[in-house]
């Protein structure tokens, strides 16, 4: 993979959607430059734009003002140098597991397409699975399968907008795990939009806390850890408290010491 | 609002177009003008009024008939598991038979009277009445039923105010299939059962005469009769369905 | 519980099903004997059958059915292929369906029926007519559905198929068709089922050869065998029709989660 593509830049965006004859602004001001390679986790209350944000990137949502680039180039439609996991997983319910992952290749022939498939499951744990149908997956599985048809176009950037949201906690901790171990592996820039602090700290290089009613970037938060990160840290529980406060659910103290 | 008259608009016009300039015989399709001057001197002298009401009386009597003997059949076969096991198989069974195959030998049995006309109606009822009914009472969730034993409901008072008020949307389907199926059969059984006075009489004595104003008169009369019932079907289920409503709100 | 014990009460519920049918053949037979109607009105069931038979072995039933089913399936095809791409259009323009969504639901709410008339003085009272009335049958309930089905693909999938930069064949391949299979499945059920009963009305309207001639004519010579034994005829069709349909169903829509609670 070639260091230096896939440069994302947003400046001055802005974006507004019509509700009701009268413009709401969901977007406003947003700035932001995302180096390859990098993982991303932007956080916000519901109704902060987060995932409109998303949507432009993926190309989505046109019709914004103020400028959004890849490698320089202004984003005008989805193209296969993005990928997306959505929230449900969106598996088609009529294809088997390996046609789902095979879904965005095209003009490749049978046995690359084979082969790309074969990859790509082993990658997310889901050897075994290629004929069966979405029907019979569990949540987790779903979203793995999902994660391997989006990796499938070998994508510059990967976004993943709230992936894990409907998976239950346990499953939820093992596939954060999941997901660090296959950005480790294939080395691309992954921007991810969640709700859960935990999960944004654990996760990105950079966490963007935006607010809502316009949506806004109010901080972004550079994680210096190593990884696998440790939630029980000291400075993991520091900084989730430090990110909470700002949206004033902070505790005072996140440990009791002794006076 | 606009593109969906337009295609009518420019039929109609394309109607008057092709038969004004004679390109088509009126034998084949008759000017728009000479329809609804056949429609108007028929409906001021009162015989298209009384085609009208016989078919619809005929219509209504069928219908009521199919859908009580289908409600019925409906609610035994979904309240009862040994009921549905005996009734249901002939049931579907006999359904497979198109409406129309039973005339021939329901006018060998009741010979070519008002009876059978109803009959083959009443039988067109029946089935949609008697399926809706079953599949919403069997959808009754088990949970309803339950609390209603732990509060002693006895059968009677179960099937009253639990069973029928949670099957409610699926038998309106079934009244609204029902009608729409009487409708199609009462002129199949005017056609095929002769009769002297009906709006399928109508059609038919506009063919026989070579009358082509009187068939699309027939036509157009039974089109709009369908298209009134429907819409009052529909308003009945839609105030039905907002009476539950406000219902649970409570 | 064990399974032969399953298994057993599978075998009562199949004995029960034959309850009615037994009941309806005894009070039949004994009607018969009992000589409570004229032997125009009934005759027992056992002559039925050796009227089929017979019916059978000198070709006559043979002919009937071929001619009946020659004409279902050409006016299935017309009427069924229509409808799917009409159906298909409008669910995939909303321009279109504007334009001739309210007509066609306006006609739908004429009997069908009553068009029989208009169409013999039209196409004459041979083959066309009866393939046009059949065709007529079978229109509607496929341009309904299958507008319903494609019209009502999730906003997700077709979101989906943008992301992956669907194009227009593959799109429809591969995201609209298998999404509005059910419905679509539906539709042809409906249709078939419809053009089966048209052709019935068709022939016992006017006609020369089929089921329904075979049942009209038997009526005026008064034999009742035959036309008993055509309703049994017309109803064994309709039943296999929908058997096999059902089959390709299942098949093909493996997929679907089924709430028949026979995964379970």
């Amino acid at each position: 993979m070639s260091i230096g593509k896939g440069i994302l830049e947003i400046k001055n965006l802005s974006k507004s959607f019509i509700v009701d004859n009268n413009p709401l602004q969901v977007l406003n001001d947003i700035n932001i430059t995302i180096p390859p390679g990098n993982f991303v986790s932007i956080i916000g209350s519901s109704g902060c734009g987060k995932t409109t944000l998303l949507r432009i990137v993926l190309g989505l949502e046109t019709n914004y003002e103020g400028d959004a680039l890849i490698d320089g180039e202004q984003i005008e439609g989805p193209g296969i140098n993005r990928g997306i996991v959505f929230q449900d997983h969106r598996l088609l319910p009529w294809l088997t597991v390996g046609e789902n992952v095979a879904f965005g290749l095209d003009g490749k022939s049978r046995k690359e397409t084979e082969v790309i498939v074969d990859e790509h499951l082993k990658l997310v744990g889901l050897n075994g699975f290629k004929s069966a149908y979405p029907c019979q997956l569990s949540g987790g599985m779903a979203q793995r399968a999902a994660i391997a048809r989006a990796l499938a176009n070998k994508p510059e950037i990967l976004l993943l907008d709230e992936p894990l949201g409907s998976l239950d906690a346990m499953t939820r901790m093992h596939m954060q795990k999941e997901l660090e171990r296959i950005w480790l592996f294939e080395k691309i820039t992954m921007i991810l939009v969640t709700h859960d602090v935990e999960e944004a700290i654990y996760l990105g290089d950079k966490v963007v806390i935006m607010s809502s009613r316009p949506g806004v970037i109010k901080k972004i938060i550079d994680i210096p850890f190593t990884r696998p990160r440790d939630r029980s840290s000291y400075e993991f529980m520091q900084i989730k408290s430090e990110i909470l406060e700002e949206f004033h659910l902070g505790v005072e103290h996140p440990f009791i010491y002794s006076i | 609002m606009l593109v969906s008259i337009t295609l009518p608009v420019l039929l109609i016009l394309f109607w008057q177009l092709i038969t004004s300039t004679g390109y088509v015989s009126p034998h084949i399709l008759p000017l728009p003008k000479n329809v609804i001057k056949i429609f108007l001197s028929l409906f001021s002298e009162e015989r298209l009024m009384l085609h009208i009401v016989i078919s619809l009386r005929r219509v209504m009597s069928g219908f009521l008939i199919g859908i009580a003997a289908g409600f019925s059949f409906g609610l035994l076969i979904g309240l009862s598991r040994t009921g549905e096991k005996i009734f249901a198989p002939f049931f579907h069974a006999l359904r497979q038979v198109p409406m129309i195959g039973w005339i021939p030998l329901i006018v060998m049995w009741f010979g070519m009277s008002e009876l059978p006309r109803i009959l083959v109606i009443a039988i067109s009822a029946f089935y949609p009445m008697a399926l809706n009914t079953f599949t919403g009472v069997r959808n009754v969730p088990s949970e309803y039923i339950e609390l209603a034993s732990v509060y002693g409901y006895k059968r009677l008072k179960l099937i009253r105010r639990v069973i029928i008020p949670a099957a409610l949307p699926s038998i309106i389907t079934g009244i609204t299939l029902s009608l729409g199926m009487s409708w199609v059969i009462l002129v199949a059984a005017e056609l095929l059962i002769e009769t002297p006075v009906g709006i399928g009489r109508l059609i038919s004595n506009g063919r026989e005469t070579c009358n082509m104003e009187q068939v699309l008169v027939g036509i157009i009369t039974v089109a709009l009769l369908g298209f009134i019932m429907t819409m009052m079907i529909e308003k009945l289920a839609k105030v039905v369905e907002r009476g539950r409503s406000i219902h649970q709100e409570l | 519980m064990s399974k032969s014990l399953l298994k057993r009460f599978e075998w009562k519920d199949k004995l029960l099903a034959f309850i009615v049918p037994l009941l309806v053949l005894v009070a039949w037979q004994s009607a018969v004997s009992l000589q409570l109607f004229s032997e125009m009105i009934l005759v027992p069931p056992l002559t039925v059958m050796n009227t089929l038979v017979d019916l059978a072995r000198t070709g006559d039933l043979t002919n009937n059915i071929i001619s009946s089913l020659k004409r279902v399936l050409s006016g299935f095809l017309l009427g069924a292929s229509t409808g799917f791409f009409l159906g298909l259009l409008m669910g995939l323009s909303s321009l279109l369906d504007r334009f001739v969504g309210p007509l066609i639901k306006a006609c739908k709410q004429v009997p069908q029926f009553a068009l029989m008339p208009l169409i013999i003085l039209w196409f004459g009272i041979d083959e066309v007519s009866k393939v046009v009335f059949i065709s007529i049958g079978a229109f509607f309930p496929m341009v309904f559905n299958t507008y319903q089905g494609v019209s009502g693909v999730p906003k997700k999938y077709r979101e989906l198929a943008r992301v992956f930069n669907y194009k227009s064949f593959r799109y429809l391949t591969k995201v609209i068709l298998p999404g509005a299979l059910p419905s679509i499945i539906t539709g042809v059920r409906h249709s078939l089922g419809l053009s089966w009963m048209f052709v019935v009305g068709a022939e016992l309207f006017g006609s020369e050869s089929g089921v329904g001639y075979m049942m009209v004519w038997a009526r005026q010579l008064f034999q009742i065998d035959i036309v008993m034994a055509g309703l049994f005829v017309i109803g064994i069709i309709g039943f296999t029709m929908n058997i096999i349909l059902q089959i390709i169903e299942k098949r093909v829509l493996r997929w679907r989660v089924s709430f028949d609670g026979r995964m379970a």
